[in-house]
């Protein structure tokens, strides 16, 4: 079978097989509802915890109440400063094909692994702010420190829980983006190894030609 | 159902001359779907194990060339724009799902028309897609874009690679299928 004979048979069998499409139309329009939502509530969340602050620090303007309206704008200002650094560049391929959407995948793969390290520390500066703002706060019925901390109450046994969540999750994000650069990485090699297996033998070949 | 233009105008809060301009990106949409449709779930299923995963795939592909449509200048064909973001999404979404593609076999059946008459076909469809979910991802891309009846400028034009780079990878996906095709006999 001659190799053009051969492709030809096999764009025949591939393009025998015919897909019904679901409803797409409909499936895309719900989707890009969602995106939209999806954003609308990320800047819900920033202003719901913002103004709550300050409403509160508006309500009772003594100086915790004020610390922790500061604290919480820095805590916002933070984390979008970094998010908008880290996306820079981000947005868009450099070009529109697939090399390039590789390269940005990698790009993005690395800018996650970068937030995820970032929602740590912050989390962490976070966790410590709050806790000691509450210790502060409950100065009348105050424990000492420790017992507080470790056998405090309910509310304290949650926080605990929902901060080795967070951190867990976070550990495990991290893994699944290594994985998945590790994949890209291994992706970009192949076909860059591609392009060095077809120099060679361009070079190899230009060498024959001038010993010739 | 509401139509794209209805439902995210009144969700922007748009004028008329975007609906206008909405109107035309749906027609267009539309159009490269009902073309291109076929081709698509091909790719699709040349990157996924079930019908399921297919689905979700042609899902986020249909997701972004609507986004992307606006911002399609003609500066190259409609099916190569539609392919590069096909091949584009295929690879997220490969990225995310690496570890259930590397374990996992391939189930996708397609309810053919005639079972009798177009079994054999069918079987000798299946198999051939079969061979090519199995080749590495630089050489299913270049192969499926093949087999789409793109000639090497275009294949070149979708992948961001030089003509002759399209050759070479060409040239080994066929090895490789062929001799994975010859493992399935």
């Amino acid at each position: 079978m001659s190799q053009d004979t051969e492709l030809d048979a096999w764009r025949r069998e591939w393009q025998s097989q015919t897909t019904i499409l679901a409803d797409l139309r409909r499936q895309v329009e719900r989707q890009s509802r969602w995106l939209k939502i999806g954003i609308a509530a990320d800047i819900l969340v920033t202003v719901a915890i913002g103004g709550g602050v300050i409403a509160l620090a508006a309500r009772w303007p003594q100086p915790d109440f004020v610390v922790l309206a500061v604290a919480t704008w820095m805590f916002i200002a933070v984390a979008w400063a970094f998010g908008l650094a880290i996306n820079r560049g981000n947005w868009s391929p450099a070009a529109m094909d697939t090399a390039a959407f590789v390269d940005l995948s990698i790009r993005r793969c690395r800018a996650r692994l970068a937030s995820a390290w970032f929602g740590a520390c912050l989390g962490a500066c976070e966790i410590v702010f709050n806790l000691a703002w509450v210790y502060r706060h409950s100065a009348e019925h105050r424990q000492p420190l420790l017992a507080w901390l470790l056998f405090g109450s309910l509310p304290m046994d949650l926080v605990w829980l929902f901060t080795l969540a967070f951190f867990g999750f976070l550990f495990w994000y991290r893994r699944k983006k290594h994985a998945e650069l590790a994949w890209l990485l291994d992706l970009s090699g192949e076909a860059a190894g591609q392009s060095r297996v077809r120099r060679g033998w361009r070079l190899r070949r230009a060498k024959k030609m001038r010993k010739a | 159902m509401k139509s794209f233009t209805e439902a995210d105008a009144v969700l922007a809060g748009e004028g008329p001359f975007a609906i206008v301009e909405r109107a035309e990106l749906e027609q267009q949409f539309d159009q490269l779907l009902t073309a291109n449709g076929a081709a698509l779930g091909r790719l699709a299923a040349s990157y996924t194990n079930t019908a399921s995963d297919r689905d979700d795939l042609l899902q986020e592909i249909a997701m972004a060339v609507w986004q992307a449509l606006r911002t399609f200048r003609a500066e190259c064909s409609a099916r190569t724009f539609l392919f590069r973001i096909a091949h584009n999404r295929a690879i997220a979404y490969l990225s995310r799902n690496r570890a259930q593609f590397a374990c996992e076999e391939m189930d996708v059946h397609d309810p053919a028309p005639d079972p009798e008459s177009g079994l054999a076909q069918q079987q000798r469809a299946e198999r051939l897609r079969r061979a090519i979910h199995r080749l590495p991802v630089v050489y299913r891309q270049v192969i499926t874009l093949a087999l789409e009846d793109m000639g090497y400028a275009e294949i070149a034009e979708v992948l961001g690679i030089s003509e002759s780079n399209v050759g070479v990878r060409l040239s080994r996906a066929r090895q490789l299928l062929r001799e994975s095709l010859e493992n399935f006999k």
